[in-house]
């Protein structure tokens, strides 16, 4: 990364390789379109190498920068286009493009990880599980999710924490959402 | 380990989970807020780590070759420029912010994937010399190619993606508008990889130029234009 963030093009190549499917992935999730999902990861990856200065170890790994920077994108992204007009990325949308899965060892390590996350996300009571897909994939802002429930603002806020706590937790401790009180 | 309670020693803690999660409206006072407050910078740190996990939980899917090859076109055409306009030319001044951050010069890579009437974009990097990208008309026979000129100072690249290979025999070639009855001639030939990227360095100085125009010529070149611009840059209206 350092030697990207000094114009060598030929190391942020190696960047781009080794995170362009992370940052796709993601940006399709939150689109639901390849075109859209196609600005957002060329938007993410040139933000990256204009900015690389700012890429900051100590806040986490290059993937999470990246990924985080994507994110932030694809949000601009989907209230640019409107919530009426968004399509939201559905699963039957991204099933038709699962990857097979691949046999590295890195990839066999990440889809435990996937597969543990995915898991204590969908171990959430239903509405904090909402809140949090709504609010992180949808790029819905927690007003509008207050809106599309019929829910109290104040109660979508202490869903998203308590959601996410628990998560956290579970991550900390191993066990399952359902033990936690 | 176990469930914490909200600190309601600050009354703001509660925007911490939808800022970590994108949801505030006005993102930005809170991040102001955190500057001052441990108690939300804390909740906001520790919530931080679940949401960098939540990515994980997408399905893969495969990041197509034509992106892959866009970005890295665009990269090295502005590493090449960066890297000619010396030391002092470097990137935007670093911005002491989260990662929310914006970049100014993001909207170039929408000009580059707009593709639709030139727009210059110029990035002003303080000390460093002014880059300017001006995005291309595209002609509809090549529709879904892309075109930009970059200018850093008196030197001028143009970088294309996705173009198709110039047909047998032929080759494009880089034509300067002056407003004159017929563009002038350059000595900038160039082809396309397979996949459709290239990049080529625009002589002369552009100074009074209204047009850059690439056309299909015959091999070596032409001294007048046989064929329609297939590229056309507007630097002058």
């Amino acid at each position: 990364m350092e030697l990207a963030a000094r114009n060598d093009a030929d190391a942020f190549e190696v960047i781009l390789e080794r995170h362009a499917d992370a940052v796709f992935s993601l940006a399709y999730r939150m689109c639901g379109t390849r075109p859209l999902a196609d600005d957002v990861a060329q938007e993410s990856f040139l933000a990256l190498w204009r900015n690389g200065a700012g890429y900051d170890r100590a806040r986490g790994s290059v993937r999470t920068w990246a990924l985080g920077v994507t994110h932030n994108r694809a949000v601009d992204a989907l209230r640019r286009v409107g919530v009426h007009e968004r399509r939201r990325a559905g699963e039957e949308n991204i099933e038709e493009h699962l990857q097979a899965p691949e046999s590295t060892d890195a990839q066999a390590i990440a889809n435990v990880a996937s597969q543990e996350v995915r898991g204590v996300l969908d171990e959430l009571p239903g509405e904090q599980r909402r809140v949090i897909e709504l609010a992180y994939f949808g790029g819905f802002t927690q007003t509008q999710i207050a809106s599309m429930l019929d829910t109290p603002l104040g109660t979508v806020k202490g869903r998203m924490r308590l959601g996410l706590e628990k998560m956290k937790v579970a991550f900390a401790t191993g066990r399952s959402v359902h033990e936690l009180a | 380990m176990s469930l914490r309670e909200p600190d309601f020693d600050c009354a703001r803690c509660v925007d911490a989970a939808p800022y970590v999660l994108g949801a505030l409206e006005t993102p930005e006072s809170y991040r102001e807020h955190l500057a001052t407050c441990a108690i939300c910078q804390a909740e906001v740190d520790e919530l931080q780590l679940v949401v960098d996990t939540l990515p994980a939980t997408v399905p893969s899917v495969s990041a197509s070759r034509a992106l892959r090859q866009r970005i890295l076109a665009t990269v090295r055409s502005e590493a090449e420029l960066l890297n000619a306009a010396g030391p002092q030319a470097d990137r935007l001044p670093r911005r002491a912010s989260r990662w929310r951050s914006r970049p100014l010069t993001l909207v170039v890579a929408g000009a580059i994937a707009a593709c639709a009437a030139a727009a210059a974009i110029v990035v002003d990097s303080g000390s460093s010399p002014h880059m300017r990208v001006i995005s291309a008309q595209i002609a509809a026979s090549i529709k879904g190619a892309h075109a930009s000129l970059y200018q850093i100072d008196n030197r001028s690249n143009l970088v294309v993606s996705d173009m198709p290979q110039p047909a047998l025999g032929k080759i494009y070639e880089v034509w300067l508008n002056r407003g004159g009855a017929s563009p002038q001639p350059t000595n900038a030939l160039f082809s396309v990889t397979n996949r459709g990227s290239g990049s080529v360095a625009v002589p002369d100085n552009l100074h009074g130029v209204r047009e850059v125009l690439v056309t299909s010529e015959p091999l070596g070149g032409s001294s007048h234009p046989t064929s329609l611009p297939l590229i056309r840059v507007v630097l002058q209206a």
